[in-house]
């Protein structure tokens, strides 16, 4: 009976989830918005995009996987880079202006900066789970 | 001080998505954002203060 149920639940997540999931990595705030969560998204999207404009401002850098600095490691950068991606479009426009690449390791709030941009993806992961939780409707 | 400003615009936008993606009423959101807040600050004082003491050589 709890395997039936489990089934029933694993197949009721509506298409429009996962368009939401989509919609919700690639605007901050996005997917609740769609979904009329207006303080949620606000609050949400909000949080992410003062973030990921603070890091920048604040001298830090965004992560990619191709450099050509001496002892530069595609590998090392692989887990920093998924966490800059979580933001979305705010990653995708940054890569396709090459802004917010270079490194200000003489700026004073530059580590500041650097967790500032890694934590706004990382945030934008946890909104994104949310909004598709809430569109699954597994969560209120 | 400047350091701690920024500790606190961090811990304060981190607290809101962590009270926002949380379960339970609002009422309950909002208290466990502002108890991540202040554990936040909380363990940054109190590591802060360790590596005070700490010799660096």
């Amino acid at each position: 009976m709890v395997a039936k149920q489990i089934e029933r639940e694993r197949v009721s997540t509506p298409d429009k989830a996962w368009g939401i999931g989509v919609a919700a990595w690639a605007v901050p705030g996005l997917g609740h918005l769609l979904q009329k969560k207006w303080g949620r998204g606000l609050l949400l999207g909000g949080a992410v995009w003062v973030m990921f404009v603070l890091g920048l401002i604040l001298g830090g850098h965004l992560f990619r996987l191709s450099g050509t600095d001496q002892g530069f490691s595609a590998l090392l950068q692989l887990l920093p880079m998924s966490a800059n991606f979580g933001a979305g479009l705010l990653y995708i426009v940054c890569w396709l202006t090459n802004s917010g690449f270079a490194e200000n390791a003489q700026r004073v709030t530059y580590e500041y900066g650097n967790t500032f941009l890694l934590v706004a993806g990382l945030l934008n992961y946890l909104a994104m789970l949310d909004a598709f939780d809430i569109a699954a409707r597994r969560k209120q | 001080m400047r350091h701690v400003l920024w500790m606190v615009v961090f811990a304060g936008l981190t607290a809101a998505v962590f009270g926002v993606v949380a379960k339970g009423t609002d009422r309950h959101r909002l208290i466990y954002g502002l108890k991540v807040f202040g554990e936040f600050l909380g363990v940054a004082f109190i590591l802060g203060w360790i590596l005070y003491f700490l010799p660096y050589r």
